[in-house]
């Protein structure tokens, strides 16, 4: 109801500013809290690491890299209004696609070839967001179909794991040496050139509206198959970078059905942590990543703390659900009040 | 019940139910055929037999898995809680429990992630996907954890479980088979002739109208994710017994296919539509395509491929007849 036109003309615009200022703060709380519990993590972090620095920041950065991006992409779909169980499966493919196109290739056509993904990302994305609009069949149910399909098309690329990549390629991602700013680069770029811009736009708008009340959205003029389109194409670039990334990362491809569903339901874990609703059109792209970076740092604190690190999984579980938890409740207060 | 009635009278669905029935029978039958023409040895009976062994699990699975998606919800923790299940029955009879006490344990843990996850749906509201999500990822740390401390050791599983799970009932049929029978005619008479199936499928098709019409929608739905774990529970038992042995990723397979046979069987993920006799069909017609591929020594990657355009298809044929999907309404509404 944020974004939207009201459905009736007459009606007064609901521009009152205790409403707006309510919502910056509460947006803004969530993200600032967010923030608070990363740094918080981190320098706890610190004081359990002996000569702690910029390796484990490294660490932080390169590793959760690709689960950044489809917890990015996961992001953009939820605040379109739906929900895509195929980011993890998107994500292997890519990553089997460029494995095998990238072995032995040089540094430049490397980045052709990664260019080429990204496009690969975009159609893949495309069809997703048409198959949905033209079949009417619920989000959910699609993007479960279409990961049966993209795996096995990742496995029939790369039956056994291989491929390769070119070593600068993979330096552009994770860095040399202890260097963390190339994968914090990887994230901020594409969110600064494509995502900023686009928000502040007519169909970024269309995409909070389409999420936010498709109805009202309908009335008010907006494309819903634009802009589901366009959100799911987003999406899927961002699922091919996660696929690049994870090229650099490992050096190679592997069609594996464990990661794709462990990414999958992590994307989801990071996007409902960061403060995306799962009824759409509420939230931003920051919160997905501090929220990857947060459910990384869980486990490794307790690990310094002595607990076994199988219990992060259970940590992991217990904040998302509290998280979600008091989210409906503070919700069911409002509504209230 | 007229909350119910009133939105069947318009598109009556009701009367195009046996259709997609005799569609869905239509395409188990022409796999079937199929089977046979790639094997001759399809219809022996030890064949048959084997079909049905792969089959029982994946129906109790999808069972669960309807329930749930009948009032609008999920259950992604369904495996998970069958591995446990399992894990609790293969220790303890290993640690020299009867196998009574065994099962009866296992039941009572599958009890208590049900309850955790209705009440946390129903009464907090969380949602049904991030919650059961949730619950997944909890007992799969546990697990973890536990299988190299209190859950340690070698895990046994009782004759009676090993049992259940590949021996012979009758000629071809397993004992499973019984076990599925059994529950699953429960299930069908459960949403068809009890108050508590009719407010199953009333919470589902429009949760704010039932509860005005005074239905206890917290109630319906802490039974449903119960039931849901205790079916789990049984289809762990069940794949615990066949395999013998206990590990993490024991049922982690059934996952997909579980949400996906119920949806080839025509339930809706948005809730209130559909049923337990179609998703014993979609999970049959899932087994025997896969029989077939592996008969066909197709790769892996194809048989993935083929998986995910019958059930794109099947949910696109849905929609377009039923016409339910053009309102698009959100699954977690």
């Amino acid at each position: 109801m944020t974004v939207t036109a009201p459905p009736v003309p007459q009606m007064p615009p609901p521009t009152q500013p205790r409403g707006r200022l309510q919502r910056f703060l509460r947006d803004e709380a969530w993200t600032g809290a967010l923030v608070l519990l990363f740094a918080g993590l981190l320098f706890w972090q610190s004081t359990q690491v002996r000569a702690w620095g910029s390796f484990e920041l490294q660490t932080l950065a390169t590793s959760t890299l690709p689960l950044v991006f489809i917890a990015l992409a996961q992001g953009v779909v939820v605040i379109a209004g739906g929900i895509d169980l195929s980011v993890g499966a998107q994500m292997v493919l890519f990553n089997c696609v460029a494995a095998s196109l990238m072995e032995g290739a040089g540094f430049g056509s490397s980045l052709a070839l990664a260019a080429l993904t990204l496009v690969l990302g975009a159609v893949v994305g495309v069809l997703t967001g048409w198959i949905i609009t033209v079949s009417g069949v619920p989000d959910i149910i699609v993007t479960l179909a279409t990961s049966f399909i993209w795996l096995g098309l990742a496995l029939w690329i790369m039956p056994q794991p291989g491929g390769g990549a070119n070593p600068s390629f993979q330096e552009m991602f994770v860095g040399s040496g202890t260097a963390y700013w190339p994968a914090l680069l990887c994230i901020a770029v594409p969110l600064l050139v494509v995502w900023v811009p686009l928000r502040r736009s007519r169909i970024g708008l269309s995409i909070y509206a389409l999420g936010s009340d498709p109805q009202a959205a309908f009335l008010a003029g907006v494309s819903a198959p634009r802009a589901r389109m366009t959100a799911y194409a987003l999406a899927g670039m961002f699922t091919a970078l996660a696929g690049l990334a994870t090229t650099a990362y490992t050096g190679g491809g592997q069609a594996s059905i464990a990661v794709a569903n462990t990414a999958t339901l992590g994307s989801v874990a990071a996007v409902v942590l960061g403060g995306i609703a799962l009824t759409g059109g509420v939230g931003g792209l920051i919160g997905p990543v501090l929220a990857v970076w947060c459910l990384f740092l869980i486990p490794a604190n307790l690990l310094s703390f002595g607990v076994d690190p199988s219990y992060g999984e259970v940590v992991r579980g217990v904040v998302i659900v509290l998280v979600v938890l008091s989210g409906s409740l503070l919700r069911r207060k409002w509504s209230k009040a | 019940m007229t909350v119910l009635d009133a939105p069947r009278q318009q598109g009556s669905p009701l009367r195009r139910i046996p259709a997609a029935m005799l569609a869905l029978l239509g395409v188990l039958l022409a796999l079937i055929l199929a089977n046979g023409l790639v094997d001759t040895g399809f219809f022996s009976l030890g064949q048959l037999r084997n079909t049905l062994l792969i089959a029982a699990p994946l129906a109790l699975f999808a069972g669960a898995q309807t329930l749930c998606m009948l009032t609008g919800g999920i259950d992604l923790s369904v495996t998970m809680t069958a591995t446990a299940v399992a894990y609790v029955v293969g220790s303890r009879a290993a640690s020299g429990d009867s196998a009574f006490t065994a099962i009866a344990l296992g039941f009572l843990v599958a009890l208590v992630i049900g309850l955790v996850n209705g009440l946390a749906i129903g009464v907090f509201g969380v949602n049904p996907l991030i919650m059961t999500l949730g619950m997944a990822a909890i007992i799969t740390g546990v697990l973890t954890v536990g299988s190299q401390s209190f859950l340690g050791g070698a895990t046994r599983m009782p004759q009676i479980v090993l049992d259940l799970g590949r021996g012979t009932f009758l000629g071809p049929l397993p004992w499973n088979l019984l076990v599925w029978a059994v529950l699953g005619v429960g299930l069908v008479l459960l949403l068809r002739r009890t108050g508590l199936g009719r407010l199953v499928y009333a919470v589902g098709d429009n949760r704010r109208a039932a509860r005005l019409a005074g239905v206890q929608v917290w109630r319906v739905e802490t039974a449903v994710y119960v039931i849901a774990a205790l079916l789990a529970a049984v289809a762990g038992i069940l794949v615990g017994g066949r395999s013998g042995a206990v590990d993490l990723q024991l049922t982690a397979s059934y996952l997909l296919p579980s949400v996906a046979a119920a949806v080839i069987g025509g339930t809706s993920i948005l809730g209130g539509a559909g049923g337990y006799g179609g998703t014993v069909l979609g999970a049959l017609i899932l087994t025997v395509l896969d029989t077939m591929l592996t008969r066909l020594a197709v790769d892996e990657s194809l048989r993935q491929l083929v998986a995910g355009a019958i059930l794109l298809a099947l949910a696109w044929v849905y929609v377009s007849s039923t016409r339910r999907g053009a309102t698009r309404r959100r699954s977690s509404a």
